[in-house]
Order: C-alpha cells, then sequence, then structure tokens
C-alpha cells in the first residue's frame, strides 16, 4: 500500500524530474603551493630571456646547490623519540643512501620565484541606496570545496554602498580562516618587521626566516618578495653563502644575485671552497641570462669552456677581478700539483 | 544521502522511470531523485535559513546558514550546513559572512526556499537581486540620522538663545 502510494506519487512528479548533468569535474585542487617541477619544454634560446622555471636553468641551479645529506638530514626540533638501530648488509645500506638521497632531493625543491602580484581594484556595483545601511563592512567568501584559492570569489560590501573584490591581502587572511593551512597565522608574525630582521640575521638564522617565509606568505606577495630581497641582501653583504648552501633556498639566491649583476661574491666564495665546476655553471647561466652583457659576447665568439669562462668574466664583468684571478691561479697551482703525484 | 524514514520502498522500479540508455550520453542519464525525497513530512518545505550555531555563550551570537525542513526546530537537525554568518565586527570591522554557493545553487533547484534574512545576504552578497527590505532599512536609518541631527542642532539653538 504505501508502496502504491510513492509510485503514484513518482508517477505524478515524474514529469517535473529534472536530469541534473553531472556535477563538474573534481578538479585536483592545486595546492597553493605549486613548486617547480621544470614542465615547460622550452629550450634555451637566445630570443626568449630564460626564466627561473626552465629545465636548463632548474639543472644548473640544482647542481650548485650540493647535496650534503648531512646538513638536509640534521636533526630539526621534532618530538623526542629514541633513535632506531638497524642491522644491513653493504648493499643495503647502499639502498638506504639512495633513498636519502631520493628524499633529500624532494626536500631540497625550489620555491618558485614569481613577478609581484598586481593589485585587484576591482568593483563590481555601486548601489547609493545602500549608503549608511550598517557601520561595518560584509565580507562575502565562496566556501565550494573544490575550486582553487586564486579563482575563489571572495567580495566586500562597503558601508557606502560599494560592491568590490577582495584585495589580496584580505584575501589571503580570509581563506586562511576558512581553510587554514598549517604553520600559517591570520597576521604576519612580527618576525617579519624590519628591525626584528636585523636581529635574526646578527644570530645567523637566515634559513629559519626563509622557511616562516614560505609557509607565511604566498610566492608572488610583496611581502615575501621583500623579506627573499632582504635575506639575500644581508646574506651576499656579509658572504654567508655557505648557510644557504645544500638548503632549498640556495636557487632562489642565485637567481637573485644573477638577476641584480651582483654574482661576484658568491663566484669568489665558490673557489675558496674550491668548488670550481659549480663556478663555471654559475658564469654559464650568466651569459644565458643576459646575453648582451660584454663577457657574454666575448666568450660567445671564443667559445670558451671552463677556467677561461671565469678568466673571460673576470676581466669583463666582475668589480673584485683581482679576487677571482688570484683565486684561479690557486686553483690551477693546486690542480697542477695533484696530478703531479 | 538521507535516511530513508518509515517505509521501506523497493526503488528498483524506479530504474524503469529513467530516461533510456539509448537515447542521450551518459552525462544526462542520472535521475535526480531528491526532489522526489523531501516530500516526507505532510506539507513540509525546504528552507535555507540561519540557524544560531549555540555555543552556550550568552551575547555571543553565531548563525550557520542552513538547509532544513521548514517544519525542523530552529536550531535542530538539518540537512545541510551551506556556510556562516557572523553578526559581530571583527578587528577589521569587517562581518564575515560565508556561502557555498554550488550547494545552495542545488538546493534552490530542489524548491527549497531562502528566509528573509538570507535572502538579504545573498542580496548585499550580489548572488541575488537586492532585497526590498534592505533600501528600506537604509532609507530608515538615513532618516533616523537626519532626524537626530536636526534634533541636536534645534537643542543647541534653543540653549543658544536661552542663554
Amino acid at each position: 500500500m504505501a508502496a502504491l502510494g510513492t509510485a503514484r506519487r513518482l508517477l505524478r512528479t515524474y514529469s517535473r524530474v529534472k536530469n541534473v548533468q553531472k556535477s563538474r569535474q573534481m578538479l585536483a585542487r592545486c595546492g597553493v603551493r605549486t613548486l617547480c617541477s621544470a614542465t615547460q619544454d622550452k629550450a634555451l634560446s637566445d630570443n626568449a630571456k630564460p626564466q627561473f622555471t626552465d629545465p636548463a636553468v632548474q639543472d644548473v641551479l640544482t647542481r650548485i646547490t650540493g647535496l650534503d645529506l648531512q646538513k638536509v638530514f640534521r636533526p630539526i626540533k621534532e618530538e623526542l623519540k629514541p633513535p632506531t638501530y638497524k642491522l644491513m648488509t653493504d648493499e643495503q645500506l647502499e639502498q638506504a643512501v639512495e633513498l636519502a638521497t631520493e628524499q633529500a632531493k624532494k626536500l631540497l625543491q625550489m620555491p618558485p620565484v614569481l613577478p609581484e602580484r598586481k593589485p585587484i581594484n576591482d568593483v563590481l556595483s555601486e548601489d547609493k541606496i545602500l549608503v549608511d545601511l550598517d557601520t561595518a563592512k560584509y565580507v562575502f567568501t565562496d566556501i565550494t570545496y573544490d575550486i582553487p584559492h586564486r579563482e575563489r570569489f571572495i567580495v566586500i560590501r562597503e558601508p557606502n554602498g560599494v560592491l568590490r573584490k577582495a584585495t589580496w591581502e584580505e584575501r589571503d587572511r580570509l581563506v586562511q580562516v576558512y581553510f587554514p593551512k598549517d604553520g600559517r597565522k591570520l597576521s604576519a608574525p612580527l618576525i617579519f618587521k624590519e628591525e626584528n630582521i636585523k636581529m635574526v640575521f646578527s644570530q645567523d638564522r637566515h634559513e629559519d626566516v626563509l622557511d616562516l617565509c614560505l609557509v607565511q606568505f604566498e610566492p608572488d606577495s610583496s611581502d615575501y618578495i621583500r623579506v627573499h630581497a632582504a635575506t639575500y641582501e644581508d646574506l651576499d653583504k656579509h658572504g654567508k653563502y655557505e648557510l644557504l648552501r645544500s638548503t632549498r633556498h640556495f636557487g632562489g639566491l642565485a637567481w637573485y644575485l644573477l638577476s641584480a649583476r651582483r654574482a661576484d661574491g658568491l663566484i669568489v666564495d665558490m673557489l675558496k671552497r674550491e668548488l670550481l665546476q659549480d663556478a663555471v655553471s654559475l658564469v654559464s647561466l650568466f651569459h644565458a641570462v643576459h646575453p648582451h652583457s660584454e663577457s657574454a659576447q666575448e666568450a660567445a665568439s671564443q667559445q670558451a669552456a671552463g677556467a677561461d669562462l671565469l678568466k673571460i668574466y673576470a676581466q669583463k664583468e666582475s668589480q673584485r677581478s683581482g679576487y677571482i684571478q688570484l683565486a684561479l691561479q690557486a686553483y690551477e697551482q693546486l690542480a697542477a700539483k695533484s696530478s703531479a703525484e | 544521502m538521507f535516511k530513508q524514514e518509515g517505509q521501506g520502498n523497493n526503488w528498483g522500479d524506479l530504474a524503469s522511470l529513467g530516461p533510456t540508455p539509448a537515447e542521450d550520453n551518459r552525462a544526462n542519464t542520472m535521475v535526480h531523485l531528491s526532489s522526489l525525497l523531501l516530500k516526507k513530512y505532510h506539507g513540509g518545505y525546504v528552507v535555507i535559513r540561519l540557524a544560531l550555531a549555540g555555543h552556550k555563550q550568552a551575547n555571543r551570537p553565531f548563525y550557520r546558514v542552513v538547509a532544513a525542513y521548514n517544519k525542523r526546530a530552529r536550531d535542530g537537525k538539518y540537512l545541510e550546513q551551506l556556510g556562516t554568518y557572523d553578526p559581530l565586527p571583527n578587528i577589521h570591522n569587517e562581518k564575515l559572512v560565508s556561502f557555498n554557493f554550488d550547494r545552495i545553487k542545488y538546493w534552490i533547484g530542489c524548491g527549497a526556499h531562502p528566509t528573509m534574512p538570507v535572502a538579504k545576504l545573498l542580496g548585499l552578497a550580489g548572488f541575488f537581486p537586492l532585497h526590498p527590505m534592505t533600501i528600506t532599512e537604509a532609507e530608515r536609518r538615513r532618516a533616523q540620522t537626519e532626524l537626530i541631527a536636526t534634533g541636536t542642532e534645534e537643542g543647541l539653538q534653543e540653549r543658544q538663545k536661552e542663554a
């Protein structure tokens, strides 16, 4: 009987039954941190200026970052757990080391370097009738789960009746309210202020600052770029490149210095630590990024390679050419001695 | 999704009601059953309304935008939560409102009625056209402020005359 009743109801409402389109595909929620993974297949041509994300550039930068396992896996402040000991054969040990190198490579993935984002000034509507409705603004956020945060609708109705899109800072804050991310605070920690950041630099904790910055800000926000620029400047001033070597921030540092044409300190440091290959690749990257500089044209005309590249760069471009040449000579003497032995 | 209250129906006979696979592509063969399932309360319908989120703190209201049956208690069992509304402004002088527009569209498509406060909020958001009561409220407030302003002016003038 009950079934009859429902059947009758169903038949009545059948005419009103709507065929619903399949809900749109679950977009893979793009993590906001889209780490560079060299997907573009652009060759390094002389016409297009090489970008940070080019595979060739990424190769060079990963190579100069180095892979010091001891530093990558040094103890981070975690819960205290008693250490585990395993008995392994030599082969197993090699495999474990390989696994560790792969994991280290993942840990060393470089955070993206993006141009600063343009501010949003979009006004959706102006309703003069609504003036003086309320003293507070109304902020409307779209909570639909599967849209990327960049495409979410966040609009603000001001007390003067204007309906506008939210600015980037407001967007970041509201997305953090409704979709909280680990480690991010609603208002930026005080460490990112000018005075405090200098104190942290004096304690040699640039890496911690950069990690915090990575968690807190979006890669194309002005705060992120400002903090990174300040950190790199400070490192360059004091020559403390070793702090960042074998961390994920080294590539960013190298790229920043190259774009600003102030890579001398870095090259000198590399030569001091006898990393000739790294220095050579850095210089070749410099020539790729600035193809119209004198040293680039010299090198192209002479088809130089290896230590000659360094000499050309030292003569034409750098301000501390004397130091680089001295270091080169010392390196060659060492190389000659070791080959003689 | 919803618990079948009461009659145990044989949903097998529904299969014959859908469009045959011969016609149409796969995307449109899904028959939408929610409008059929909504008729369980006699004469009841679904509303989208504000429900107090009962944090058991006095003088601190917080509302949830909720799709519920009409007959249910205001803060009782609802079908789905569609958003939030915080009536007290925060440090930045903002009243935070959130809407899950995708699901709101779904429920309105199912035949749910929004109540007046929800309709007002949606109108302020730009999703609905502006509610007439919003405009009326704005006009009333403006009239009130003008009255106070003129009232104080007259009071000041009187005092000056007396002095």
